[in-house]
């Protein structure tokens, strides 16, 4: 194999004019952000490993590119932004009690599987609002990824919203053993309700809980979904769960836009560290979400500094690849 | 409204998801057409349209949303890893993934003896013998007829699909432990699924309520 010539899998050049449309989407991404008074940061692109370790609750470990320095410690290619701007926030900002706005743009990388078809390093943009615990926080942080498909002209969009609360409402309520929990997280996050439904007849779970968990999946759509969230919320944590989304839904109304939102309960991130509401903002002409994003109310506590946050993520290569396939592509763009 | 595009595995799994369709209101008369060397097939009315593909492929076409539906084998989706939905388990095709080989490998198997392991389902494999028995193995991939490796002293087992037996038998192979319960799945796309949220549950609801 000559290694001289191309890249290696998952990597690849941009030039030309992929490298201006590329460049287009990122613009009018940080440029919108900034509106909202977001402040630019740059994180260093390599970490020590424990910044991405399990119980931070980023990607499995051997989905990390890892390397070691002199010294023998190890380091990371950085996965995701969000560990980062916390551990920023903790050590630079600890004893500011202000909401902090951030905002970033730059590269991830994913050691994933081979012949898959999935680039290893894309570019990402994304935000950070850390100090807010209030749900003004989180529906700045949701109108703001609306706002965003408007600046790129995108319009059948759909920003679907669930609560991790909710579900861990029901299994602190069921008092499931955590591998249990671990499992079927998996199946509900697949809407496997086949699969979770033979998880729990191996438990001694009591049937009403039983049924509240496995409409779980089937807990999705418009609001009707928040009033049969509503009916099957046993207990405090997963009534407030529904109550958080329900204010969301009432600002979203005020603006206008409650039309691109919906709700999923089903939506358990794989990362770990989500602790309120979860999102995912879709579009059609690409296969996954293109904006994530959601709530870490402890994440930055593991960096010293207790602090609620809330932000979210945009893939900018899944955007231009979006942007290409439909009809008018960047011609409404200036390029 | 958009078409909604359903990508079949080629051969006795679409013909049993045709069936399980036309009971819920759902038929694509194009596809009855034996001779057709059609790759789409069209129903205009409920603006859905058809294709049929290799098993290993379904997966695929559904994560990049080339299909927002498929239906496929259990084993394939354990086998391919791809990040679909899985829905619905729609009962037929139901097999069995079971480890088999001669009945004197037994001893072998409960060992932490070397040993070679042929399947055409590597991921599989290794998830089994790592993760639930604990084991180091030697794997080796081919691509069918997987029995004839005991025979002819290319491995030790083999990791495969075991319906009836009967082929087992004829070569004086065995079922020596189950990996897992196998069935036809239907899978669908993550970004599917909430852009058209309602069309696709409707889908979903009605089909559960005949399993």
């Amino acid at each position: 194999m000559n290694k001289l010539l191309h890249t290696p899998e998952g990597f690849r050049d941009v030039y030309g004019t992929e490298f201006l449309k590329k460049n287009i989407v990122k613009n009018t991404l940080t440029d919108k952000i900034k509106e909202f008074g977001y402040m630019n940061i740059e994180t260093p692109t390599v970490e020590y490993f424990d910044v991405f370790s399990s119980n931070i609750g980023t990607i499995p470990s051997n989905e990390l590119y890892k390397f070691f320095d002199k010294e023998g410690n190890t380091l990371v290619l950085r996965p995701d932004f969000t560990p980062s701007i916390a551990r920023v926030a903790a050590t630079y900002f600890a004893d500011y009690k202000e909401p902090l706005r951030f905002m970033y743009s730059g590269n991830t990388f994913t050691n994933s599987s081979d012949l898959q078809g999935r680039l290893k390093e894309v570019t990402e943009v994304g935000c950070e609002l850390i100090n807010d615990g209030s749900v003004d926080a989180d529906y700045e942080i949701i109108s703001m990824v609306c706002n965003l498909f408007k600046a790129l002209k995108i319009k059948d969009i759909q920003i679907s919203i669930g609560n991790a609360e909710f579900f861990k409402g029901l299994c602190e309520e069921s008092k499931m053993d955590k591998d249990t929990e671990l499992s079927l997280r998996e199946m509900i996050s697949d809407k496997n309700y086949f699969s979770a439904e033979a998880i729990l007849d191996g438990t001694s779970i009591d049937a009403k809980l039983k049924n509240s968990i496995l409409a779980v999946p089937d807990l999705f759509g418009k609001e009707d979904c928040l009033i049969e969230a509503e009916k099957i919320a046993v207990n405090e944590r997963s009534k407030n769960a529904v109550k958080r989304l329900k204010d969301i839904y009432e600002l979203a109304k005020k603006d206008g836009i409650e039309k691109y939102i919906s709700f999923d309960f089903g939506i358990l991130s794989k990362y770990n560290y989500y602790t309120g509401i979860v999102f995912r903002g879709y579009t059609y002409g690409s296969g996954d979400a293109i904006f994530k994003g959601g709530r870490y109310d402890n994440l930055l506590s593991e960096f010293g500094k207790n602090a609620p946050a809330v932000g979210f993520v945009a893939t900018v290569d899944q955007l231009v690849e979006v942007m290409n396939r439909r009809e008018e592509g960047f011609a409404l763009c200036d390029i | 409204m958009r078409y909604l595009t359903f990508a079949l595995t080629k051969g006795r799994l679409a013909n049993k998801t045709l069936e399980l369709l036309e009971q819920v209101g759902i038929s694509c008369e194009e596809m009855k057409d034996k001779d057709t060397r059609k790759l789409i097939f069209v129903n205009e009315e409920l603006k859905l349209k058809f294709f049929l593909a290799k098993g290993p492929d379904v997966p695929t076409y559904v994560e990049y949303g080339a299909a927002d539906i498929g239906v496929v084998g259990k084993d394939t989706i354990m086998e391919e890893g791809r990040k679909n939905y899985e829905v619905l388990d729609l009962g037929f095709g139901k097999c069995r993934m079971c480890v088999c080989g001669p009945a004197s490998a037994k001893e072998l198997l409960n060992s932490h003896e070397m040993m070679r392991v042929a399947t055409k389902y590597p991921i599989i494999a290794k998830d089994y013998f790592h993760n639930e028995k604990h084991r180091s193995v030697d794997i080796i991939k081919l691509n069918g007829s997987i029995e004839l490796a005991p025979i002819v002293g290319l491995s030790d087992v083999i990791v495969d699909i075991v319906e009836t037996g009967s082929t087992l038998k004829e070569n004086g192979l065995e079922v020596l432990e189950e990996v897992c319960p196998l069935s036809a799945r239907m899978i669908v796309n993550r970004v599917s699924m909430n852009m058209e949220a309602e069309r696709i549950n409707n889908l979903i609801k009605a089909v559960r309520e005949i399993l």
